[in-house]
């Protein structure tokens, strides 16, 4: 099954940044720690774009609630979180009341990675709006340099006291805790997968 | 090599580069601020806007219905229509975008004679200040101009409650009472205020105040033309005619001619899309764009946004195919390409960069498939064969998996094509 582009939070902002700051994205959450990442994920949009950046419950949400909180102010960076995951009923809503989403600053949706079916069967206009601006949440490491690299995988095993390999060994032995630490050396390893 | 100094000005250059292109191509950006800023291609759709609007000025009272899909640019022909027709002067044309206002999913009937109430109101006193106490239309118009707030944002009624009846939910507090009895208030619900009342009083009751109202602008010669913008949201087109048809009946009947958007199921879906189409005068459908040697309007949208700063004519055509010919898609695509170029650190949009984006829009499209709907895709592409009578192919139609190029002529949305596992070859 292809897969969406995964980018760290840090490349997500850049993006809308580089957009003039409006548009709209979608992030689908990692399984575990969504609501760490979700406060990543603020942070890093507040740090790039230097705006205020406001996380809205979608589920909780009523029409002229939304409206209104979306629009007062208009301007700043807002996450629409789907939380648990929205019912087919809210979808439907949400993707009516499209018009009245609109608004000058950007909008990123926060989805659990099943929530995408739905989006893409009951949101159309919504999707539309996204288009392709789909992006699995990844841990930050992608704008390193190579040496940038190199020195925090030394950091790394002179901190841990273990070399790439015996990591990568312990990951596929499913013996590696899922510390942040770990997930960024797999990653920095280009063993993602093992994630 | 050059200086710390030279590098960051053409770091500057680079970025404001890519910043310009992105604002032309931004699929978000209101039609109204794309077309004010000459990034419209006008005869994209034979001047499609012209057709409307003429025919609304020629025949007062006639209804036209503008049907497409998601993306396809509906509300930047309405708005074009209006443009045209605010040049004729003689004409005023209302713009209503009915989902910003109100919670289209909980419309019922009324709503949109309630809006166009109001719109009108408001265009004849900004703020709806003249219709109070002192106000210059206090006279003329304060009368109807009560009937059609009330009747859009409801009102309190004073009613008497006989001892022993239960109180309904919706009663306020009884403030005279009597040993029999007691009188309180009930609020009755508007027309453009969530949660929706279900229906309590005719829509003829709002005639007499709303023709008031077009009365006083005709005398100054100018006739009106609502455009409905907004509703092609209610994808099914049961709910579509449930909310609309008896507002149009009554405006049939006061001349207003009316301009209105609507979902492709009532091109086709079955049973109420017929009725539907029978309803209006003209039924416009506004199909995706075809793209080939021999049909360029694509490649002329990208130029009129100046696509060429940052890609070239090859990766143009590339970008026009996988588009499918849906103009959003279009706009989608080339920004979302320059996008990948600018954060991989290259000066213009390479064939990768292409390729990414089509990917990531065409798995857009894909999840939520199921292996039967990806069956009817496949056998669409390979024998041309597409039910569009079968509910579950109106739905990939409303979800633009599928393309109408025609009403008899149907295609897998190419980005989407792209991404399909293709089956196995069977072992002999």
């Amino acid at each position: 099954m292809p897969e969406f582009s995964t980018e760290p939070f840090f490349e997500i902002a850049r993006r809308l940044e580089v957009r003039g700051e409006t548009g709209w994205l979608a992030v689908l959450s990692p399984a575990t720690d969504s609501t760490a990442a979700l406060d990543e994920l603020q942070t890093e949009l507040q740090s790039v774009l230097q705006k205020l950046t406001r996380v809205i419950q979608l589920e909780a949400s009523t029409f002229e609630k939304l409206r209104d909180t979306l629009h007062q102010p208009d301007d700043d960076a807002v996450i629409l979180s789907g939380g648990a995951g929205l019912t087919p009923e809210k979808w439907r809503t949400l993707d009516i009341m499209r018009s009245a989403l609109e608004r000058k600053g950007p909008v990123i949706l926060w989805l659990a990675p099943d929530d995408i079916a739905n989006l893409a069967n009951l949101a159309p206009n919504i999707r539309s709006l996204i288009g392709g601006s789909i992006f699995v949440a990844g841990p930050d490491g992608g704008i390193m340099t190579e040496t940038e690299r190199q020195y925090r995988l030394k950091q790394l095993s002179e901190h841990f006291g273990l070399t790439g390999e015996e990591v990568v060994r312990k990951a596929e032995a499913r013996e590696l805790p899922h510390d942040p630490e770990f997930v960024e050396w797999l990653v920095l390893l280009d063993r993602g997968d093992l994630v | 090599m050059p200086s710390s100094l030279t590098a960051l000005q053409g770091q500057l250059s680079r970025r404001d580069k890519f910043r310009a292109y992105m604002q032309a191509f931004n699929p978000t950006a209101p039609a109204r601020d794309v077309i004010e800023a000459g990034l419209v291609c006008e005869d994209l759709h034979q001047s499609l806007y012209r057709n409307l609007a003429a025919r609304a000025d020629l025949e007062p009272g006639s209804q036209q219905l503008l049907v497409g899909g998601v993306g396809s640019g509906k509300t930047t022909e309405m708005l074009l229509a209006r443009r045209w027709l605010l040049a004729q002067a003689h004409v005023l044309p209302l713009y209503i975008d009915v989902s910003k206002a109100t919670d289209l999913g909980g419309l019922n009937t009324g709503s949109l004679v309630a809006s166009l109430g109001l719109s009108i109101a408001a265009h004849l006193a900004p703020g709806f200040k003249d219709y109070g106490p002192g106000g210059k239309l206090k006279a003329e118009l304060g009368g109807p101009f009560d009937k059609l707030w009330s009747y859009a944002y409801g009102k309190f009624e004073r009613v008497y409650v006989a001892e022993g009846d239960d109180f309904p939910d919706d009663f306020d507090l009884d403030d005279s009472e009597d040993e029999k009895g007691h009188y309180t208030f009930k609020r009755i619900p508007g027309k453009l205020r969530p949660p929706m009342p279900s229906l309590e009083r005719e829509i003829q009751d709002i005639r007499e105040p709303l023709a008031e109202f077009l009365s006083y602008l005709r005398k100054t010669q100018r006739e009106i033309v609502v455009i409905f913008d907004g509703l092609d949201r209610l994808l099914d087109a049961t709910k579509f005619w449930s909310v609309v048809h008896q507002d149009l009946r009554l405006l049939r009947q006061l001349k207003v001619s009316v301009l209105a958007t609507a979902p492709l199921s009532v091109l086709f879906g079955a049973g109420v899309g017929q009725s539907i189409s029978d309803h209006f005068d003209r039924v416009h459908h506004l199909s995706v764009i075809a793209s080939g040697p021999e049909n360029t309007s694509l490649q002329s949208v990208l130029e009129k946004r100046r696509a060429s700063e940052l890609l070239n004519l090859q990766e143009a055509d590339s970008i026009c195919y996988y588009s499918g010919g849906v103009l959003r898609d279009l706009i989608s695509l080339s920004r979302d390409a320059a996008e990948e170029a600018y954060v991989s650190d290259r000066d213009s949009i390479t064939a990768d960069d292409v390729k990414k984006v089509v990917h990531q829009l065409g798995t857009g499209y894909l999840r939520g498939l199921g292996p039967r709907a990806i069956q009817t895709l496949l056998q669409l592409q390979n024998s041309k064969s597409f039910d569009v009578s079968l509910p579950a192919n109106v739905e990939l139609l409303l979800t633009r998996r599928v393309l109408e190029c025609s009403s008899t002529d149907f295609r897998v949305h190419p980005a989407l094509l792209s991404v399909i596992p293709q089956p196995e070859p069977k072992r002999a």
